[in-house]
């Protein structure tokens, strides 16, 4: 009992003490030779389980991506997509291994024979080096550069991790044994959440004047563009019905919110747009749909419904 | 302004290259590259292997005269025997083409590097760069319109109008079609119809700037052919046909604008590829 207590206390304050010879016995060098997802998932099972539920894991493999690179043939889509190494600041070399892992565990941490992360531990199987770039935004720089851009513009202070790694108590190996001799610690989702635009998200507000009518959009709380893209084409649709006291449809007009057209919600400006009301309109309908950058398929945001009493 | 340049200096040097060689049909035909080159293109190859072997020889064969000229004979001999090595591998690597190469001539210019003298060097490097020249005149605008020009007819456009996605030439005849509504029209005098059309096609026009990024990764190219000067050309068209008596001077101003640096810059820079695509897919 005493000696299990002690080499937790090893791990986890003093692993500076533990001689060197036993840590080298420890280490699995196959880690730090770019081995497959699956490979670190047998000790980060949780992590590599949301990994493949990330768009990251599907850079490669998505079916809208191999359409629009013409059957990956385009080069200049290869760096983003099939990263080598992730490096702030820097535009990723593609690499020529394991492309269908897309953007996996390796590229964003393994560097200078190190695997870089947040935290200062000590990891018996492999090396690791507490990296401040984890944290911080930049760290996305190299793919999503529009979206970061956005971002600083608005000077807010949520980093891209803080809404899309959110962090909750956990531990970073699943592995049975050795997860006991580890400290829990924070785990980031690892599915980096996307796709899940709604209400929250977007304030709709609807003025009446005689004759006419103004819809109001306002992306409140997400510190850069909704939708925000680099290379995807995310959208937003808006459509505006009005009908008239038996329910006719007389006018229906749609607006295209996309980043690709410069047309997407800043942050915490209000987009309005003008209609005339046609004669007789009697109930105006408001509809907001998303469609993702990776998917045809468009659901709904909100829906609202306006009687016209002029 | 850097910026500027790179972008007219490569429209112009496109236009330059690709554009002749399509307007004389007659007597230019741009022959497909041969089969055995796929293999060394994405995405069979996972590199550009060919031009990595060009460069391979061209770094090699430059490299003889570099050193030559700094007087660092032993270098420039070096270089001069991986050049011929590289120059004999490049000649296997496509069965179709290995009558370009002069492997006789390539192996005299080594030797000649060994006399030391200038002259009879240069003498000896002419016969080789001929070989490199005959074959990219032949060949490199039909590799480029195959391997580095990506395909307008994968890139599918989602019609704002109904959502469906159309391939690229069908929505071309739709913005064509939508652009003459508005001019026909308003020639006749059908200012309302005209209106109309013009808002169809600011919708469709605009929705052009969502195909840039399936070839570009670099989002600057938008201020060309969808940039700020047809984009304002585009709202004030819509505008000047919403008003009671639309000004014609301002209308066929603004339609000229949409003409000229929209659809026929686009064109210039981008058609002519498609162009001997097209001939090739049609056989
Ligand atoms: C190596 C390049 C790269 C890095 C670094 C990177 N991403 Fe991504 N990211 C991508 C690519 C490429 C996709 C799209 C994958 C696909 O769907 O095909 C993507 C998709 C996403 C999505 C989903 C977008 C959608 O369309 O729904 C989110 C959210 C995201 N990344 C967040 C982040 C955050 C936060 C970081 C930094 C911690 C980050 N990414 C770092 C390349 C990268
Ligand atoms: C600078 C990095 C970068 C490059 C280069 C890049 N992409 Fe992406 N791509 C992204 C990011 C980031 C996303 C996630 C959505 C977004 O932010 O646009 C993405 C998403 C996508 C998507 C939507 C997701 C999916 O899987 O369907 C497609 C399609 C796509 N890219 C195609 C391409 C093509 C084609 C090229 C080359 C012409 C390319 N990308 C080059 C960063 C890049
Ligand atoms: C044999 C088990 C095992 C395998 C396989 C494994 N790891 Fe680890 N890893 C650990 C342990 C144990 C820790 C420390 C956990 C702790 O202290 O809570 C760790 C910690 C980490 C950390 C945190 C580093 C830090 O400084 O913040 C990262 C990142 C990491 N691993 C990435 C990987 C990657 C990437 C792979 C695959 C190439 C991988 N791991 C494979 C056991 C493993
Ligand atoms: C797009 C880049 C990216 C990919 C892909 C990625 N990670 Fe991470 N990882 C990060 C970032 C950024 C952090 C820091 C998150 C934080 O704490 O805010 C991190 C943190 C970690 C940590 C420390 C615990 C934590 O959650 O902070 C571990 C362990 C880890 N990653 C393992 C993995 C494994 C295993 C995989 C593959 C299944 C993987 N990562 C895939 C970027 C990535
Ligand atoms: C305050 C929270 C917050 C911060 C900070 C934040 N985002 Fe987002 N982001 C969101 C929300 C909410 C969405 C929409 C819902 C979704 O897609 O999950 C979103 C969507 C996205 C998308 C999906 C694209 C789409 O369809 O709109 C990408 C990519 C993205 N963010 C990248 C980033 C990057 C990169 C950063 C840092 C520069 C960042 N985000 C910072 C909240 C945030
Ligand atoms: C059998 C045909 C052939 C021969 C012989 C040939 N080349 Fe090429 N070369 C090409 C083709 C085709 C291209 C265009 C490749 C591309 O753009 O993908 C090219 C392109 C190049 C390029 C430009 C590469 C780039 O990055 O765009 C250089 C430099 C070059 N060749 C050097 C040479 C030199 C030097 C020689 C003679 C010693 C030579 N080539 C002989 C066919 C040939
Ligand atoms: C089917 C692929 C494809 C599409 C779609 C496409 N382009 Fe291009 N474009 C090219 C290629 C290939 C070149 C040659 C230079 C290069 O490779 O970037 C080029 C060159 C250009 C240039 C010359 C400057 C340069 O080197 O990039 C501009 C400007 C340009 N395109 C603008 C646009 C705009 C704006 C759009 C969208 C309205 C667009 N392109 C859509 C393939 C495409
Ligand atoms: C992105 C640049 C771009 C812009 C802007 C553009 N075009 Fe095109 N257009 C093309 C390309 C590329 C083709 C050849 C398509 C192919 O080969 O599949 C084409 C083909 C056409 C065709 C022939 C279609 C057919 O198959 O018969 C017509 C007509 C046409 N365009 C009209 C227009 C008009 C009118 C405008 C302006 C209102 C315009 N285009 C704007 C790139 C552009």
């Amino acid at each position: 009992m005493l000696g299990l207590a002690l080499i937790y206390l090893l791990i986890n304050k003093k692993y500076e003490w533990i001689p060197k010879p036993l840590v080298e016995r420890a280490r699995q060098p196959d880690l730090l030779e770019n081995p497959a997802a699956k490979r670190c998932g047998e000790c980060h099972e949780t992590i590599f389980k949301a990994w493949q539920q990330s768009r990251h894991a599907r850079a490669w493999v998505s079916e809208t991506y191999i359409k629009d690179s013409e059957n990956r043939s385009k080069e200049k889509c290869l760096p983003c997509h099939i990263p080598r190494e992730v490096r702030a600041g820097r535009k990723p070399e593609p690499r020529l291994k394991l492309r269908e892992e897309g953007i996996y565990c390796v590229p964003c941490h393994v560097a200078r024979g190190k695997i870089n992360g947040p935290y200062a531990l000590y990891s018996p199987p492999h090396p690791t080096d507490k990296s401040d770039g984890h944290r911080k935004s930049v760290f996305c720089v190299p793919c999503h550069e529009k979206t970061y851009k956005e971002w600083r513009a608005t000077g807010h202070d949520d980093t891209c991790q803080k809404c899309h790694m959110p962090r909750a108590a956990g531990r970073l190996v699943q592995n049975p044994i050795l997860k006991y001799f580890h400290a829990p610690k924070d785990v980031a989702d690892r599915r980096f959440p996307h796709g899940e635009i709604g209400p929250r998200e977007i304030a709709l507000r609807v003025d009446f004047t005689p004759g006419r009518v103004r819809v109001v959009l306002l992306n409140d709380r997400v510190p850069h563009f909704i939708p925000t893209a680099d290379n995807g084409d995310p959208r937003l649709y808006l459509t505006v019905l009005q009908f008239d006291g038996a329910g006719e449809r007389l006018d229906k007009t749609r607006e295209i919110l996309a980043p690709q057209q410069e047309t997407a919600l800043p942050y915490k400006k209000e987009v309005a747009f003008q209609y005339p009301l046609e004669k007789g309109a009697r109930r105006l309908s408001v509809l907001v749909e998303y469609k993702p950058a990776w998917s045809q398929e468009k659901t709904e945001v909100l829906r609202e419904s306006y009687d016209i009493n002029f | 302004m850097k910026a500027v340049c790179r972008f007219s200096c490569v429209a112009a040097l496109v236009f330059l290259i690709l554009v002749p060689a399509v307007a004389s049909a007659k007597d230019f035909f741009v022959k497909q590259p041969p089969a055995s080159l796929d293999k060394l293109y994405p995405p069979l190859s996972k590199e550009p292997k060919w031009i990595q072997q060009m460069h391979k020889m061209s770094g090699s064969f430059g490299g003889v005269f570099v050193n030559m000229k700094e007087g660092d004979w032993e270098n420039a001999e070096k270089l001069a025997g991986q050049f011929v090595e590289a120059y004999k591998e490049t000649s296997k690597m496509v069965p179709e083409w290995e009558e370009y190469f002069d492997l006789d001539a390539a192996r005299k210019f080594a030797e000649t590097v060994k006399t030391r003298d200038g002259t009879e060097i240069g003498k000896a490097a002419g016969p080789v760069g001929k070989t490199c020249g005959k074959c990219h005149g032949d060949n490199e605008v039909s590799v480029w319109a195959k391997y580095h020009w990506p395909s307008f007819h994968e890139v599918k456009v989602i019609d704002p109008h109904d959502d469906k996605e159309v391939e690229f030439d069908e929505y071309m005849k739709s913005i064509s079609g939508a652009f003459k509504g508005v001019t026909v029209n308003f020639k006749e005098g059908q200012n309302d119809r005209a209106g109309k059309a013009a808002r169809v096609f600011k919708a469709k026009y605009t929705e052009l700037k969502s195909t840039c990024s399936k070839c570009h990764t670099n989002g600057d190219v938008k201020r060309f052919y969808v940039g700020e000067s047809v984009s304002a050309a585009l709202s004030g068209l819509v505008d000047e046909l919403r008003k009671e008596k639309p000004d014609p001077g301002k209308v066929w101003q603004n339609v000229g604008i949409i003409g000229r640096e929209g659809c026929k810059h686009c064109h210039l820079v981008h058609r002519s590829a498609s162009f001997i695509k097209e001939r090739w897919e049609e056989k």
